[in-house]
């Protein structure tokens, strides 16, 4: 464990030292993000101007909410790239020089670069969006509500990494998986406002099957007291039955892999 | 032994695809799967210390071999230790033994000084800092790269990168050492620089090497002993001056004269490789060289001549074309 804490500090330190050597690609990506966070800030601006209410929830409520997605969009954005690029390495072979080193291969591939721009972005414009929300709605602030709700995000991101570490895999069969990576994309996207929008059957899809509510909506609803302990329960245990599908299909798609021609 | 192979195979599945758009479009609904074999049955053993050299044409497989050997591709059937491990089992025990370079893979971060990556293999082997330092100043001395240490790789020349490439590989100090056509694409001299250093370590560490390449000056230099695979196959295993025994032992000998010569003039005396001039090359069998160079010397106008081996790329050349045949 203790490796993997240092390894994880050396790749984010080498991805930093990367990303800075092409200064202006780095404050373009800055920038680039900054024009994606208006077009979702304009989705807090909406829920104020209307007033609208969705369910018990008042803007101030939902503004918490839309900041949890943007937060955690910045830590999926943090290691994103890994799985954006998987396809390419089975495709071109790269994997091979990663194979041979004594580290599980899963955390060297899916965690080896860290895109500092997207989550810097993100991270600061969300916790403001929670913290300012958080703050206007009147909630509790203790050390229960803040380590239960930091608790919760942990679950969350390790729930993200493995959910959409899934479709990824599929490239070790099918090679290009253009198509995929758009679906799980658009995925992702439903988090984008609390997940009492949508109609209950999808509600319950989205929680049970294919838990992608929970990694934005289930923090939210503790903050708000009203996350039910059942739901406090499958908010730990969806990350760790997801996390181990994804070692599973991870451990068969690699035995698939066939490396590329030299 | 160190190294010890038994009827490996290797079975790759693909399917054809028939040109133009009709056939892109049939593919979409029907795909005929056919399976190639790019390795068939491979069996040879390699000793501790030992540098050998793995030859054979494009798609001979290779590469496919020395994969499977590191554990990065699972075999179809067939047996392998290496340093005791099963390869595929991928142990980290294993990976801590030995190293593969690959001519046209990399793994060193390009927009970073080598040094950079050399420190994640230092994090990656768990490598205790006193050793790594030591490992660093030596081999970057015997490379001669000190002076590149701080400079990004992308700044580097192709045979600088390869050095980084191989000190980077040698990191955790294996003691065996897969390396997979390592000087391709670079000039003569940093070719040679890097058999120079391949020959030292390997004479120093007594590392076990397999070694691919197809400049047959590395293997002449490095190895003394070669196993040549055709279709899958090995076709010949054993030493390289024993190659030139199997294509009927011959000798070329390249004769000067002071006034030209026709063709005709040096066919009686053996086979005509090149005639032009003051210029004729022959291959002679060795037997009764003594005899017919007397003759050649008595009845040509000769000024100068040298005899010398056939071509260690000729013999392979034509033990390639034997298809099948195992020698």
């Amino acid at each position: 464990m203790k490796k993997y804490l240092r390894l994880i500090g050396v790749l984010m330190k080498l991805s930093l030292m990367s990303q800075l050597e092409y200064r202006v690609n780095f404050i373009a990506g800055v920038a680039v993000e900054l024009g994606w966070m208006l077009v979702k800030l304009l989705y807090v601006a909406v829920v104020y101007r209307i007033g609208v209410n969705i369910s018990v929830f008042t803007p101030n409520h939902i503004q918490i909410f839309i900041g949890i997605y943007v937060l955690m969009t910045g830590f999926y954005m943090l290691y994103y790239p890994n799985f954006a690029g998987l396809g390419q390495m089975v495709q071109s072979g790269e994997l091979d020089m990663y194979l041979v080193k004594p580290v599980s291969l899963q955390f060297i591939v899916t965690l080896r670069q860290w895109s500092f721009p997207m989550f810097l972005t993100n991270a600061i414009v969300g916790s403001i969006l929670i913290i300012t929300g958080w703050q206007k709605a009147g909630l509790a602030v203790n050390v229960k509500q803040i380590l239960g709700f930091l608790f919760l995000l942990l679950c969350s991101n390790l729930l993200t990494y493995s959910l959409f570490l899934i479709p990824y895999l599929m490239c070790f069969w099918i090679v290009s998986t253009g198509g995929i990576e758009s679906l799980s994309s658009a995925l992702w996207d439903f988090n984008n406002m609390p997940y009492m929008i949508y109609g209950k059957w999808i509600q319950r899809i989205g929680t049970f099957i294919l838990p992608i509510f929970i990694i934005t909506n289930f923090p939210g609803l503790f903050l708000m007291g009203n996350l039910h302990p059942a739901m406090f329960v499958w908010a730990i245990a969806a990350p760790v039955l997801f996390f181990i599908l994804a070692r599973i299909l991870w451990k068969k798609a690699v035995r698939n892999y066939t490396s590329a021609s030299s | 032994m160190e190294i010890e192979v038994k009827h490996l195979k290797k079975e790759f599945s693909y399917y054809k695809k028939m040109v133009g758009l009709s056939g892109s479009l049939h593919n979409l609904f029907h795909r005929e799967t056919l399976t190639k074999e790019a390795v068939q049955d491979i069996s040879f053993s390699v000793a501790k210390g030992e540098i050998i050299g793995l030859l054979g044409p494009n798609g001979a497989g290779k590469t496919t071999t020395l994969k499977m050997l590191s554990g990065i591709l699972y075999p179809t059937s067939g047996q392998a230790l290496v340093g005791g491990f099963i390869p595929w089992e991928r142990k980290n025990a294993f990976k801590q033994r030995f190293s593969i370079v690959m001519g046209q893979k990399n793994q060193l971060w390009w927009d970073l000084p080598a040094s950079d990556s050399f420190y994640l293999n230092k994090c990656i082997f768990n490598i205790d800092d006193q050793q790594y330092i030591r490992t660093i100043e030596e081999l970057s001395e015997l490379l001669e790269v000190k002076e590149l240490m701080n400079v990004q790789v992308r700044r580097l020349s192709l045979g600088e990168r390869m050095k980084m490439e191989i000190l980077a590989a040698l990191i955790h100090r294996p003691d065996i050492l897969f390396l997979d056509e390592p000087t391709i694409g670079l000039d003569i001299v940093s070719q040679q620089k890097i058999r120079n250093f391949l020959r030292y370590y390997n004479e120093q560490k007594k590392t076990t090497i397999i070694l691919t390449s197809h400049y047959m000056r590395d293997i002449e230099e490095l190895c003394e002993r070669a196993v040549i695979i055709s279709q899958g196959q090995v076709v010949y295993d054993g030493m390289l001056s024993k190659i030139n025994h199997l294509m009927g032992d011959k000798k070329v000998l390249t004769l000067k004269f002071t006034e030209d010569i026709s063709i005709h003039q040096l066919t009686s005396f053996g086979k005509v490789r090149e005639c032009k001039c003051r210029e004729g090359i022959l291959e002679l069998p060795k037997e009764g060289l003594r005899k017919t160079m007397a003759d050649i010397l008595s009845c040509l106008p000769v000024e100068d001549f040298t005899v010398t081996e056939i071509p260690l790329e000729e013999s392979i050349a034509l033990i390639f074309k034997k298809e099948g045949a195992v020698l």
